[in-house]
């Protein structure tokens, strides 16, 4: 054993030596020319990679790959570890030519270098007119380039099981106020019954509230990220979610799409759900059993600010390294926009789309049988155009949404409170720009 | 590396004196062992080394492109400032002190009762003892968290019918709801460690405490676990390396229980950090990792092996 241990102390010693060595001599830094893409098509035929995360997505590629014999693409799915799988290939020179990449993950991948901006393609700018404003903002961040394009979204909207708000006689609320009052009436009603629940490890389905209250957590000017966290919208709805948890109204043990989620409102533990359209799809086959007693209204407003929120979606961004950009974009455009590629979409993989094209496809327009035939996509489609188009993310949001979980829990658990979880999401955001060298300040 | 090589020769030379084996025929036979070695271990090794030297930096504008440069011991001063990662080793210290000898102390109780000739159905109970390992950890940690789980478990509506109520989740009870999933899982790998080391000694010893008197008991305590000691060290060391590197049951766990944060474990807290695009930061958090795992294992073995005289 001993010679064996030895053995391995010299290698290692040496190895560290001369890794100490290599790194001595170090890498100079490259220039801030944007990447000089060319949008010139091919000759001859091309094969496009393109990972997403989308149950179903190969259907969708074949019916275009059908069409296009001379544009093939190839996918895979990358749900089990996306942004994992993703950070590797980029590290290793192996990215795709297109890849899903969620709204809140953009400006972190553009930090790393991962895209390419395809506003070299007239085709690339000229599709801002097919989508819902805030999508092509976030996706040009803002306008200086196209980098992504746009999928789908999350426009936000509250889920209330009517039966039960119908024998406690409550109104179905339409403010937050109206919310917390109902919240309390269905507890002192029945002390096995919540209003809803707080997932404390969900910063997205948070940030959503925050979102749909106006918070700007971040902008820049002056060259430097400007971090505000911790602004008096954002407390609003901390403090707000913070007496419900105190006042035990809400139930803070569940975690949104878990089976432990699912088995609490089959008990009729739970009254609402505040969630996204591309939940509707979650109640509908988890909980067959419920069919009808279900609806889908608007998500309660701050007083007289009637915005909303968006919790999730994604973009199918321009990765770095593609030789094929007009292509790219080509197919990019057909599959976030073309009615019959969105149809698909939606009926396989649940999305909801980003186009304008698929807010009035005609399987959206109809009544949904789980929920009494009420045309719930009216519901989306009116959320989906109250959404704060400002609204950005910051360049570590993954990091900042950890932080913020880590510390919903501790509030959740009685350890602090969600202002709390608040400023230690903006030390987090603080702490790890400086980490990726970004230039960044608290406040406006 | 190339001290090794024509180390192995002289050794071959040694053993027959008439000629050394022909170099060639050695590289052959090392290269299937040696090849993956310097690919899949020394090479990472020396990638995260390297890694966990150097830092970002950028050029100016909002998003700026980044490029990494030499930067000294920087990484590591953040890892030893880092409130977080000293929280997730006493977090982990504390699993261990208490994991690990719970664990050891019932495999070694099983392999001495496996060995005994009073036990019938051997390879029942062995097979059975043994099964939990064949389990992959994540799969074992799933199947936990349904038995954790208040809203789904039978074994929590089993205490609650009796008037308790346990919450397995909890922020105090989190961490030993982790440590029985990871003891469930590694006894009867190390109960079968010390049984096949039990296998190898002797029966003429037996015999003779026998005609010296002494009982069954006498033989398990005084024969038994000093001669198969050296295995039990090597448990000792497995599990004290298992136990640095924990991290398919909380991360499991943590998907039902918002009491197990992202930093739970110096893993956890490397892979959150990696994934937040730091990999400088999460190499330096493993290369830390790595020599604590190294000081304690090889630690524990210099201390025994003192004291033993093994």
């Amino acid at each position: 054993m001993s010679k064996t241990v030895t053995r391995t102390r010299l290698a290692a010693v040496a190895a560290a030596a001369t890794l100490v060595a290599l790194a001595g001599c170090s890498s100079s830094a490259p220039s801030d020319k944007a990447s000089a893409a060319s949008c010139t098509p091919a000759k001859g035929k091309v094969t496009l990679q393109y990972w997403n995360t989308v149950p179903g997505m190969d259907k969708v590629v074949d019916l275009w790959n059908k069409k296009n014999p001379d544009i093939q693409v190839q996918t895979k799915n990358i749900s089990n570890d996306q942004y994992g799988t993703l950070g590797n290939a980029l590290k290793a020179g192996k990215a795709p030519d297109l890849a899903q990449v969620g709204y809140d993950e953009l400006p972190a991948l553009r930090t790393q270098n991962a895209f390419v901006d395809a506003s070299a393609c007239s085709a690339a700018t000229a599709a801002k007119s097919k989508f819902v404003p805030w999508t092509w903002s976030q996706t040009s961040f803002g306008g200086t380039g196209v980098f992504a394009l746009p999928q789908d979204t999350g426009p936000m909207a509250l889920y209330v099981r009517s039966d039960i708000f119908k024998k406690y006689d409550i109104a179905i609320p339409t403010t937050w106020d109206e919310y917390a009052a109902a919240a309390q009436k269905l507890h002192k009603a029945d002390p096995s019954l919540d209003i809803t629940f707080f997932d404390p490890n969900n910063a997205e389905w948070f940030n959503g509230l925050l979102w749909q209250n106006s918070a700007q957590m971040y902008s820049y000017s002056g060259d430097k990220w400007h971090v505000t966290v911790t602004s008096d919208q954002s407390k609003q709805v901390a403090d707000y979610w913070q007496k419900l948890i105190a006042g035990k109204l809400v139930r803070t043990d569940l975690a949104n799409g878990s089976t432990q989620m699912y088995a609490a409102y089959q008990k009729d533990q739970i009254a609402s759900y505040v969630g996204a359209a591309w939940g509707y799809s979650m109640f509908r086959d988890n909980l067959p059993k419920q069919s009808g007693k279900w609806s889908i209204v608007p998500i309660p407003t701050w007083g007289a600010n009637g915005s909303s929120g968006d919790w999730g979606g994604s973009t199918v961004a321009f990765m770095k390294g593609s030789q094929h950009l007009y292509e790219s974009v080509k197919f990019n455009t057909w599959l976030n926009s073309d009615p019959e590629a969105l149809a698909l979409e939606n009926q396989l993989g649940g999305l909801y789309p980003a186009a304008d094209a698929g807010l009035k496809l005609p399987a959206l327009s109809k009544g949904v049988p789980y929920y009494n035939n009420e045309k719930v996509f009216d519901v989306f489609a009116d959320s989906s155009r109250k959404i704060n188009t400002n609204f950005a993310w910051g360049p570590t949001q993954k990091t900042v949404n950890l932080a913020l979980q880590d510390a919903m829990a501790k509030a959740a658990a009685g350890d602090g409170t969600l202002t709390d979880a608040l400023s230690a999401a903006q030390a987090a955001a603080l702490k790890s720009m400086k980490a990726q060298a970004i230039p960044a300040t608290a406040g406006k | 590396m190339t001290d090794i090589a024509p180390r192995a020769v002289t050794s071959g030379g040694r053993r027959r004196p008439g000629g050394g084996p022909r170099a060639g025929t050695v590289i052959a036979f090392l290269t299937p062992f040696f090849l993956p070695f310097v690919l899949f271990y020394l090479v990472p090794v020396g990638y995260a080394l390297w890694q966990s030297f150097r830092v970002v930096r950028r050029t100016g504008g909002q998003y700026g492109t980044s490029y990494t440069t030499f930067g000294g011991f920087d990484q590591y001063t953040q890892v030893f400032q880092n409130s977080e990662f000293w929280n997730s080793i006493g977090r982990i210290g504390l699993f261990g002190i208490v994991q690990v000898p719970v664990m050891l102390f019932v495999a070694l109780i099983m392999a001495l009762l496996l060995d005994t000739p009073l036990l019938k159905l051997k390879a029942f109970f062995r097979i059975t003892a043994f099964m939990p390992y064949a389990v992959p950890g994540v799969i074992a940690a799933i199947m936990w968290s349904y038995l954790y789980s208040p809203q789904l478990s039978p074994v929590v509506d089993l205490f609650q019918r009796i008037g308790l109520h346990p919450d397995f989740l909890g922020p105090g009870a989190v961490l030993w709801s982790a440590a029985n999933v990871s003891t469930w899982l590694w006894t009867g790998y190390n109960m079968l460690i010390m049984y096949s080391a039990l296998q190898s000694i002797p029966q003429e010893l037996y015999e003779a405490a026998k005609i010296d008197g002494a009982s069954n008991w006498t033989i398990a305590w005084r024969i038994k676990v000093p001669i198969i000691a050296p295995s039990i060290v090597l448990t000792t060391v497995f599990s004290i390396i298992g136990t640095l590197q924990l991290y398919a049951e909380p991360a499991v766990l943590r998907q039902i229980s918002s009491n197990i944060s992202s930093t739970f474990t110096p893993n956890m807290l490397a892979y959150a950090v990696a994934s937040g695009n730091n990999y400088q930061q999460a190499a330096a958090i493993s290369v830390v990792i790595a020599v604590i795992t190294f000081v304690l294992s090889f630690g524990f073995m210099r201390l025994t092996s003192k004291k033993a005289g093994l």
